[in-house]
Parts: structure tokens; C-alpha cells; sequence
């Protein structure tokens, strides 16, 4: 039984935050995007740009201040019968404290309706996938930043998601550990097929991780530019003295220098 | 601190070599500091009370009131009273968790009924409690119905206010997770908003059900037939200090055993709380 193969579309999406003291913040301004089914999609951008929010709203956690998101059949491009299952990996892990590895892995399922012993099996069988077998009954707080992002990636994918949501999955970590992590995502990714939206501060993550890379303006977020990544898979750490990684790099790095500099100027008058 | 830790062999030889030595050692830790203090406390008591002729009604020795004590738990009368006033005590209290954990999440949850109850927790919860007593015997005379009352009274307002807390400070990252993940409104409720309140709530528990212990003994004073209020009302007016003694001495203990109670809750709820 194979999926509707959906795509998805922002046509103009824009957002500002009502502030209840100050100013009102436009985070986004008249996003336009495409999102292409078994693809990886990166978004980098500065911080502050925009990008978690511009996220919730592709997740339908957030509605838009303007504009809207359109979930197309990618031959027909009609209108999808349903939205594709999603799940979120998040910037923060929000892992719940209270709940146990393995209960946190399978919240999901249990809100979903899904008898105890089901649940806990397809659980296991998820944390296997990210090397962390045998920590079910573990509290988050006894486990690394590194481990502690890998539950947030097994709680998502346990939801068998036809679209998976990563914001900024490996920020927090430190660079081995990210290493790690990106080359263990990338295989994930690549067997079980699903479209993913990758959200990063980092352009080797992008360039190792996706096939589009979507880059932001500084607040409020707009596209700056759209780039293909075609360099050969699998990607690893040669792929980086490739000649087409570093005509990337400097591609992706010029786009982002003057727009990093905008932020932090803005950041300062806020400040 | 220091002389515990043996680090060189003279001192090994001398802290082995002399159990007086060692004894003293002991004599020297502050908690058998403060347990000696006790135990000085209570012989100077004795010694003065039998030195000075005074009179009993005043000021019983010590040994005399642990003779009362026990005699008390023999007849089974202060036992049965126990029973009464923590049965009042709980009882109310749990009446309280409940109702006060429900209106808490709907105050927290519905910025109208928080409107709403606002103003009369404003204006209830400053009152002394206490004070409401006359009002409720008229109303509802002096029967189980009006001891459970007044001790819900005590422990509700924290619990409502700790609750409500508890809940706004839930971080909306977990809310938005569990939405994620499925979750409807009633279950983040139930699954996410309560669990995380949990330790607020527990705070507010802490400070309600000493309240209610305040207000039962109160209330017992003034109406009661049973209970310690009652009994420590009737042995004053009759002059049987040793017995008002004897009262306090288990209204005292009462107090420790429940203070380390939630203290070992404390423990419990603390462990999977992120550091
Ligand atoms: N709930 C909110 N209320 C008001 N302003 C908000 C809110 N959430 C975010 N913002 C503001 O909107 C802007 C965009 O925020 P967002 O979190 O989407 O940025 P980001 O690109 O993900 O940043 P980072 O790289 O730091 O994760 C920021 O200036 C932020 O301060
Ligand atoms: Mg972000």
C-alpha cells in the first residue's frame, strides 16, 4: 500500500507575532516554497530569521498571519485527499522529564490508542534504530544531550512520519557527536524514504544532508535563494574535499554573510 | 570534619587504639550535639521542678507527663481521638486535592473562569480561616460535615494557587511536542499539563495541609467531643496540665511524622526533574 506521494506548498505565507508589551515582531514576510516528496529540503538562515516558526507552520501548529500551506498530489498536483502524517524532531528536544525513555518514545502511540504491549515493542524496535537499545527505562535527565536527541528522533519516527520535521536536530550538540548523528539521519532518511524539511545553522550539515537548500533572509524570514545539491550519494566526510562541496560552500556562504550581519546589527538595537 | 578523616598513621594508631577517645569523638557530632541539648533540657526541667516545690498544675516534671502519655494510649481514649482528628484532617484535605487540582486546571486552562475566581480567591484567601468557624456552625452545626469544611478550607486555596502555577509555567515547547505526537486538548491536559504541575502542586500541599491540621485542633477546641483539639480543651479546663501536656507532646509528633512524609515526596518527585 503505497502513500499518496504528497508535495507541499507556502504560497505567501507571512507571520508576525503580536507582542503584548512593544512592538509586534514580523518573523516572516510573503514565504514562498515548495517542498518535493522523498527529498531532503534544508533551511538556513540566520538566527532569529524565522526558521522554527516558518516550521510550526508547515506542521499546522501555528497558523499564518497571510497566505497558506497547500498539500498537492505530486503527479497530479491536485489537491491532497489528507494531510501527510508528520512528526517533529525539536530544537530544544522537549522530551517529556516525567516519562521514562521508552514511554517518552511511545506517547505518541499510547495518545493514538495503542494497546501497552504494542506500543512497547514498536518502541524498542525504534530505539534500536538510533543505537539506543536498552535505555527504555532511563528518566532523559540520566542521558546525554546526544542520547537525549536521539529519543527525540526515535519518539518521531516511531510515528512512521511521511514527513519529517528536524529543527535544528544537532545544534545543541557538540561536533563529533553531530557528526555522528548526521550521517546516522542521512541513512535513516534514505531507507525509509520519507520527505524531510531540515532546519540548520550549519552549511556542511546542509550540503552533507540535502537536496535543496532553501536559504533565508534576516527578519523578517523571505527566501534569499533556492540551491540544488547534486553532488553524488552516499556523502560523507570526503564529500567535503570535493570541488563541487567547497563552489557550494562559498555559494551558500556569500548569500548568508551580509544577512548574518543584518541580524546581528538588529539583534543589537533590540538589545 | 577533619579528625574523622585519618590521613596519617599517628592519628590511625590513636583513633584505633582508644575507644574513650573514639567515644568522645562521637559525643562531638552535631547531631548528638543536639540531641544531648534535648536531654539536658529535660533533666534541668526535672531537677528544677522537684528542687523548687512547683506546683504541678503549673509546670509537671517530665517523667510525670511520659507517665499521663502513657496511661492515656492505655485507656484508649487518646487513640480513639487521634483517630478522630486525623481522620478529619484527611478527610478534608482530600476533598481538597481533588476540587482544588480540578478548579485549578480550569483556571488555568479557561481565562474566563479564572476571571471569575479570581476575585473571590482575592477575597477569601487573606482571611484568617479561623474566623470562619462561627459562620460555619451555624450552618452546618458542629457534625462531620462541618470538620470536613473547615479543613478543606484550609488546604484549598494553596493547592487551587499552586496548581494554577504549575500549569502556566508548563514549558509550551512539551505542549507543542504532544501536539506533534497526536495529543488532543484533553489528553495534553491529563498527560502533559497535570504531570508537569505535579511538584507545584505538591508545594501547594505542603503548605494546605498544615493549615487544616491548624484548623481541625481549632475547630476541636471550640465544638469538639473527640478529638486531640478537644481533649487538650478539656484537660486545661479541668487543670490536668500533665494531659494538656501529653496532648501537645502528640499534636508535636503528628507535625514531624507528616513534615517527613512530604519530605520523602519531595525526594520522589524530584528525581526524573531535569538538572
Ligand atoms: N511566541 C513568540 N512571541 C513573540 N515573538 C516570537 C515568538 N516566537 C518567536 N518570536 C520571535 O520571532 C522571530 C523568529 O523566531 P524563530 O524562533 O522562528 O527564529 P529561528 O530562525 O528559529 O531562530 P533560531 O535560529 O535562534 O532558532 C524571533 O525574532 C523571535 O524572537
Ligand atoms: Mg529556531
Amino acid at each position: 500500500m503505497e502513500a499518496d506521494v504528497v508535495a507541499f506548498d507556502c504560497d505567501d505565507v507571512s507571520l508576525t507575532y503580536s507582542a503584548k508589551s512593544g512592538a509586534p515582531v514580523e518573523a516572516l514576510q510573503r514565504v514562498s516554497l515548495r517542498i518535493n516528496p522523498r527529498r531532503v529540503t534544508a533551511i538556513i538562515g540566520p538566527s532569529g530569521c524565522g526558521k522554527s516558526t516558518l516550521l510550526l507552520i508547515i506542521r499546522g501548529l501555528l497558523a499564518p498571519s497571510a497566505g497558506r500551506v497547500r498539500f498537492v498530489d505530486a503527479q497530479s498536483g491536485a489537491m491532497a485527499s489528507a494531510k501527510p502524517r508528520m512528526a517533529t524532531v525539536w530544537q530544544g528536544f522537549n522530551l517529556f522529564p516525567w516519562r521514562t525513555v521508552g514511554e517518552n518514545v511511545s506517547f505518541g502511540l499510547e495518545v493514538g490508542g495503542m494497546t501497552h504491549s504494542e506500543r512497547a515493542g514498536r518502541a524498542r524496535r525504534s530505539l534500536a534504530q538510533v543505537d539506543l537499545s536498552g535505555f527504555e527505562s532511563k528518566y532523559p535527565r540520566q542521558l546525554s544531550g546526544g542520547m537525549r536527541q536521539r529519543v527525540g528522533l526515535a519518539r518521531a519516527l516511531v510515528m512512521e512520519p511521511e514527513v519529517l520535521l528536524l529543527d535544528e536536530p544537532f545544534g545543541a550538540l557538540d561536533a563529533q557527536t553531530r557528526l555522528v548523528l548526521q550521517e546516522q539521519l542521512a541513512r535513516l532518511v534514505e531507507k525509509s524514504g520519507t520527505t524531510a524539511v531540515l532546519v540548520t545553522h550549519s552549511i556542511e550539515e546542509a550540503i552533507l544532508l540535502a537536496d535543496t537548500i532553501l536559504v533565508m533572509t534576516a527578519r523578517p524570514g523571505r527566501i534569499a535563494a533556492e540551491i540544488r545539491v547534486d553532488l553524488p550519494r552516499p556523502r560523507t566526510m570526503a564529500t567535503t574535499h570535493l570541488n563541487g562541496y567547497s563552489s557550494l560552500f562559498g555559494q551558500i556562504y556569500g548569500l548568508l554573510r551580509d544577512e548574518v550581519v543584518k541580524a546581528m546589527a538588529t539583534e543589537m538595537e533590540r538589545a | 570534619m577533619l579528625d574523622e578523616r585519618p590521613s596519617t598513621s599517628a592519628t590511625v594508631k590513636r583513633t584505633t587504639g582508644s575507644s574513650v577517645f573514639n567515644f568522645i569523638q562521637k559525643l562531638g557530632e552535631p547531631r548528638v550535639v543536639g540531641w544531648i541539648a534535648v536531654a539536658f533540657v529535660l533533666i534541668m526541667w526535672e531537677v528544677v521542678v522537684v528542687a523548687a516545690h512547683l506546683n504541678p498544675i503549673y509546670l509537671p516534671r517530665p517523667t510525670h507527663i511520659l507517665i499521663a502519655l502513657l496511661a492515656m494510649f492505655k485507656t484508649g481514649d487518646l487513640f480513639s481521638d487521634l483517630l478522630a482528628t486525623l481522620g478529619r484532617i484527611f478527610g478534608g484535605f482530600a476533598v481538597a486535592l481533588i476540587t482544588g487540582t480540578l478548579l485549578g486546571i480550569w483556571m488555568a486552562t479557561s481565562e474566563r473562569v479564572s476571571a471569575i475566581a479570581d476575585n473571590f480567591i482575592a477575597a477569601l484567601y487573606p482571611l484568617p480561616k479561623v474566623t470562619l468557624i462561627p459562620l460555619l456552625i451555624i450552618w452546618l452545626g458542629t457534625g462531620g460535615p462541618f470538620m470536613l469544611t473547615i479543613s478543606a478550607l484550609g488546604a484549598i486555596f494553596p493547592i487551587v494557587i499552586n496548581t494554577v502555577l504549575g500549569i502556566r509555567q508548563c514549558d509550551s515547547g512539551l505542549i507543542l511536542a504532544a501536539r506533534d505526537l497526536g495529543a488532543s486538548n484533553r489528553q495534553i491536559i491529563s498527560m502533559v499539563l497535570l504531570p508537569s504541575a505535579v511538584p507545584s502542586i505538591f508545594a501547594g500541599v505542603r503548605l494546605g495541609i498544615g493549615v487544616s491540621i491548624i484548623l481541625v485542633v481549632a475547630a476541636e477546641m471550640v465544638v469538639g467531643k473527640v478529638g486531640l483539639g478537644a481533649r487538650l480543651y478539656l484537660a486545661g479546663q479541668v487543670l490536668e496540665t500533665e494531659q494538656v501536656f501529653a496532648v501537645l507532646i502528640v499534636l508535636a509528633i503528628l507535625g514531624v511524622v507528616v513534615t517527613k512524609i512530604q519530605d520523602l515526596i519531595d525526594v520522589w518527585l524530584n528525581q526524573w526533574r531535569l538538572s
